[in-house]
């Protein structure tokens, strides 16, 4: 294993060793998002099918839960300026970026492995058969997600507004996943075959190497002081 | 580091009053064209005119964010204050075009198409565009060490130069339903050739204009920054000194 490998797993291990013993980022988003699926219930007239606007309820709720994570995402680097003694570290600034990144994409999918089934509980969805072909989509959404999501939150946590500040930065730029994520959820909800999601599944992978290596790149710029 | 040289502005300077005057009596040739030359379009009617601010704006707009984002890339690179100057000088001017193309398009939807706003690709790319815009401003005040605000407005300037094409890709896959280019088609341009006379030297005058505000402005924002800067040595050099009341003077 390299050392950049094993210096990327140091990084998110050190961030789930941390989540897995407060729970605070899981729990938040869990108890979000379930409640944004109580209020969809009842925002909604009781004559709309739950079932033809799932993509859309979906990804408003992880967009919106996810980025609830984010902000917390780097709180324990905030804090005694702990930012400063990764820095010093002999730590590529890109593994930074990576080990931080897969440390929010896994706890980003662990809370879409609730909000999943909630909504179908709630809203008679049949998650049965399509559920391959809607893990993938969810994969590959959550990655690009994940990768602006990481560097930006990097960027909010060094400004003033703090946490207000990412959704602002975040939601124009994040468009083009959410676009081809909720369609891709929905036809494939509806019971349409996996086949003919192919050409958003391409462009939400394309996103996804765009967005990671992209967000390697700068990443540098946005942490040094 | 590249040193800052002072004595540049007052070519700069030059450069901004011609380039102001060119573009002033160009615009006032467009609108003369627009108001008392071209003929009215024959199915959209007089409301076709604004089309002739309407699409320049959307240029300079687009052509703003270019430079931004050269002048964010050159500055994380060469970390040059020249060029995050011009970055924040062009995004201003960007900022306004967006909001001038945003006000002339539904203007002219509500009576072309009947409705003030559609979710068509290129609304949506410059409304997008107008909100990457705002975010770079708010970024930069809310960041307390100057410097730092300005890698990160580059940061942004970047991914947002690389966002808008796949925002562009992505809605144009959902739908569209723009009026198609009815200039620039390889069969030639269909149009009367007083409307392409009238759009050409829009174009024109409005390309002088952003390069005229932009040096304008970059003007004024080096001015700011020596000004700081000339205060910041100031305060350092001259020694603390309270008054009776313990106020720093």
């Amino acid at each position: 294993m390299s050392a950049f490998v094993r210096q990327v797993l140091a990084i998110a291990g050190k961030d789930l060793t941390l989540e897995a013993r407060s729970r605070e980022r899981l729990v938040s988003m869990l108890t979000f998002a379930v409640l944004v699926a109580v209020i969809f219930s009842f925002a909604l007239d009781p004559t709309v099918r739950g079932r033809s606007i799932a993509g859309a309820m979906l990804w408003v709720t992880v967009i919106f839960a996810g980025m609830l994570g984010l902000g917390r995402s780097f709180a324990s680097e905030r804090e005694q300026d702990a930012l400063l003694g990764l820095l010093l570290a002999p730590l590529d600034r890109s593994a930074l970026f990576l080990g931080k990144f897969l440390a929010n994409l896994l706890i980003l999918l662990v809370t879409e492995l609730v909000i999943f089934p909630v909504y179908a509980l709630f809203f008679q969805l049949p998650l049965g058969r399509g559920v391959g072909g809607l893990a993938l989509v969810v994969l590959l959404a959550s990655v690009g997600f994940m990768a602006l999501g990481t560097l930006f939150s990097a960027v909010a946590a060094h400004t003033r507004l703090g946490e207000t500040m990412l959704p602002i930065l975040l939601l124009p730029l994040l468009l083009p996943v959410v676009i081809f994520a909720a369609s891709a959820t929905q036809h494939l909800l509806i019971g349409r075959p996996l086949a003919e999601q192919a050409s958003a599944l391409r462009m939400l992978l394309a996103f996804d190497v765009i967005f990671v290596v992209v967000g390697a790149l700068v990443f540098g710029a946005v942490v040094e002081e | 580091m590249t040193e800052v040289q002072t004595d540049s502005l007052a070519s700069t300077r030059r450069w901004a009053i011609g380039l102001s005057l060119a573009a002033a009596a160009g615009v006032l040739a467009t609108l003369w064209m627009v108001f008392f030359y071209v003929p009215t379009e024959s199915t959209m009617g007089v409301v076709q005119r604004i089309f002739y601010v309407h699409v320049p704006s959307a240029w300079n707009a687009f052509l703003a964010f270019v430079i931004v984002a050269l002048c964010s890339l050159g500055y994380l690179w060469l970390h040059d204050d020249r060029l995050d100057a011009i970055a924040v000088s062009a995004a201003e001017i960007g900022v306004i075009f967006t909001t001038i193309v945003l006000t002339t398009g539904p203007l002219w939807a509500s009576i072309a198409w009947g409705a003030w706003w559609v979710w068509d690709p290129r609304l949506t790319l410059t409304l997008l565009l107008w909100f990457i815009y705002v975010g770079y401003f708010m970024l930069r005040g809310a960041t307390e060490n100057p410097e730092r605000g300005k890698r990160f407005a580059a940061v942004l300037g970047i991914v947002g130069a690389i966002d808008i094409p796949l925002i562009h890709l992505s809605v144009l896959w959902f739908r569209s339903q723009h009026p198609k280019p009815v200039i620039l088609k390889p069969e030639g341009p269909t149009a009367d050739p007083r409307i392409v006379q009238t759009l050409l030297l829009g174009f024109l005058s409005f390309t002088l204009l952003f390069f005229a505000l932009l040096l304008l402005r970059y003007g004024v924002e080096r001015m700011r920054r020596s000004v700081e800067a000339l205060r910041y040595r100031q305060a350092m050099d001259s020694p603390v000194t309270h008054d009776s009341q313990g106020v720093y003077r």
